[in-house]
């Protein structure tokens, strides 16, 4: 028996948005006569930070503290459209909406501003909750006379809307998939550099550590950017070693129903993890911001089975690399026959397994 | 039968075989155990029953007359939260949050049992809590750093983990 160890790296390009792009978002936003803001949007908020992150984008291009600003996405009928949370896009697509709306709040409030100050709007700035003559900053007036001179003096609700929509790109040619327009709206890259330990004997595959480097654009809070590669990092850590929804059992009922046999990394399995966050910013996303979301667990399953056969000489073809993979591999290779097939691609289709986990076959199509 | 919930004195009326946790949440309205797996796998309906962490999920409501049963509610208010529940803001240590408070209520238990800094110790302590947002990295950070207390919550901890390439 002996553990060996093993280094691996994968990289991926991915779409940030909706593929093939057509997926709205729009947002509104009124301003209170205290000058407090409210928005609403449709980004549900399911713990990737989309709340967190639309209202600093919203508080930050107006000028006024962050937690003036109230973000609500609790009311399908009262908030504008927003086709969800998914695609990479809350931050991306969404975002963009919040930002075009609060910009217009904000040159509306600086006009209003103007009017009381009798300044031009094109010399007065907001800074931290107050609108700034440029260059002579004594003279200033806050957001909240601003709204309430709005409210009470000019008989006006300042309020602003956005929406975002990078145009559907049709397939025109069906046989290549080419399409008629612009595929993405942006890319995003990463890579990751996995090591491992490999046992021989028992085939178990230990991650030790996993070094990624996120392309996301501009980190608009780079604590929940760290949080998606994070989570990231141990799904697809799951994905590469653990998780099986159809393990090789004689029949589907055996699959796994619990947290017993459905082997979901834990806090025990935590690898050492190093982030890199690269800010390489796109053209389309709020401050420059690219997606995060989905592509944050794609490159760890490629890499561990990379740095598997730099540990010990085997290709594993199939997810996860289960002790069972590892030593089904080593015995072949033992055997004087590699068990990676050229041309061979592995299917998955949950009716295909079901139907043939029972028969003993393998889950995997020759192509 | 009664039950003690966070300091309070509550009357139960549902049978003696009913889950503490259906109790919890479903007669006495106290919302933060979360109906997971709901077969002691994944942690997020952890309670304290006399200090003790345990599944309320797999606790028989009259398996524990009278016991002191504390949820993250009475650990600490979002005004006078407890040095764990302030570390899991200053670390940015919850994502979606439903694991988080079956991880608050471990690592309170695991502290106040004399638990170490130690990742190793405070990982396999949390081993039992799935989450499948963070990562586990920030939940650890948090705990390591949790008995510190006097954290500035206006700012986020700064990740030792990440470099940033612009």
């Amino acid at each position: 028996m002996a553990i060996h160890r093993g280094r691996g790296i994968a990289s991926i390009e991915y779409p940030t948005g909706m593929n093939q792009n057509g997926d709205p978002s729009q947002a509104w936003i009124k301003v209170k006569p205290d000058g407090r803001i409210d928005v609403f949007s449709g980004t549900s908020d399911i713990g990737n930070g989309s709340k967190t992150i639309q209202t600093q984008i919203v508080a930050d291009t107006i000028g006024v503290p962050y937690d003036w600003v109230t973000y609500d996405n609790s009311n399908t009928d009262s908030s504008p459209v927003c086709t969800g949370t998914f695609a990479s896009r809350a931050t991306f697509v969404a975002g963009k909406a919040v930002l075009k709306a609060a910009q217009r709040v904000r040159e509306r409030i600086l006009e209003v501003a103007g009017q009381e100050m009798e300044i031009s709007p094109e010399d007065l700035e907001i800074d931290d909750g107050e609108v700034l003559a440029k260059g002579a900053p004594t003279k200033k007036l806050s957001v909240g006379d601003v709204a309430a001179a709005a409210t009470w003096g000019h008989g006006e609700l300042i309020t602003g809307t956005g929406a975002q929509l990078n145009p559907y790109a049709a397939i025109s040619d069906p046989t290549t998939g080419e399409v008629d327009g612009v595929p993405h709206a942006a890319i995003s890259y990463a890579a990751c550099a996995a090591e491992v330990a490999v046992n021989d004997e028992t085939g178990e595959v230990r991650v030790l550590k996993l070094t990624q480097a996120y392309d996301v654009g501009k980190a608009i809070n780079p604590a929940l950017v760290e949080g998606q590669i994070e989570g990231g990092a141990i799904m697809g850590l799951g994905l590469g070693v653990l998780e099986d929804s159809y393990p090789y059992y004689p029949s589907a009922e055996h699959r796994g129903g619990d947290f017993g046999s459905y082997y979901n990394p834990s806090s025990a399995d935590l690898p050492e993890l190093h982030n890199i966050i690269i800010e390489n910013p796109s053209a389309d996303g709020p401050y420059g911001a690219k997606g995060i979301g989905e592509m944050s667990n794609n490159a760890q399953p490629a890499a561990i089975a990379t740095a598997v056969y730099d540990a010990v000489g085997v290709w594993v073809t199939e997810l996860p690399i289960t002790p069972e993979r590892v030593l089904r591999a080593l015995d072949a290779r033992n055997a004087g026959s590699g068990p990676r097939r050229e041309g061979k691609q592995v299917i998955f289709d949950e009716e295909l397994s079901i139907n043939t986990v029972g028969t003993g076959k393998a889950w995997t199509a020759e192509v | 039968m009664n039950i003690i919930v966070n300091g309070n004195n509550r009357t139960v009326e549902s049978p003696p075989l009913t889950p503490l946790l259906h109790v919890l949440r479903e007669e006495l309205d106290v919302l933060s155990p979360k109906a997971g797996c709901e077969n002691g796998g994944c942690g997020a309906c952890t309670v304290l029953i006399d200090g003790a962490p345990r599944r309320s999920c797999l606790t028989a409501v009259g398996s524990v007359p009278d016991a002191e049963v504390t949820t993250v509610e009475g650990l600490g208010a979002p005004e006078t939260m407890s040095d764990v529940q302030q570390a899991f803001v200053h670390y940015c240590a919850a994502q979606c949050g439903f694991c988080t408070p079956g991880m608050i209520i471990a690592a309170t238990a695991y502290l106040e049992g004399g638990g170490s800094a130690d990742r190793v110790e405070i990982s396999e302590a949390l081993a039992g809590h799935v989450c499948r947002c963070t990562g586990y990295l920030k939940i650890l950070d948090a705990v390591a750093a949790a008995r510190d207390g006097g954290f500035d919550l206006s700012t986020t901890a700064e990740s030792p983990h990440t470099t940033v390439l612009t």
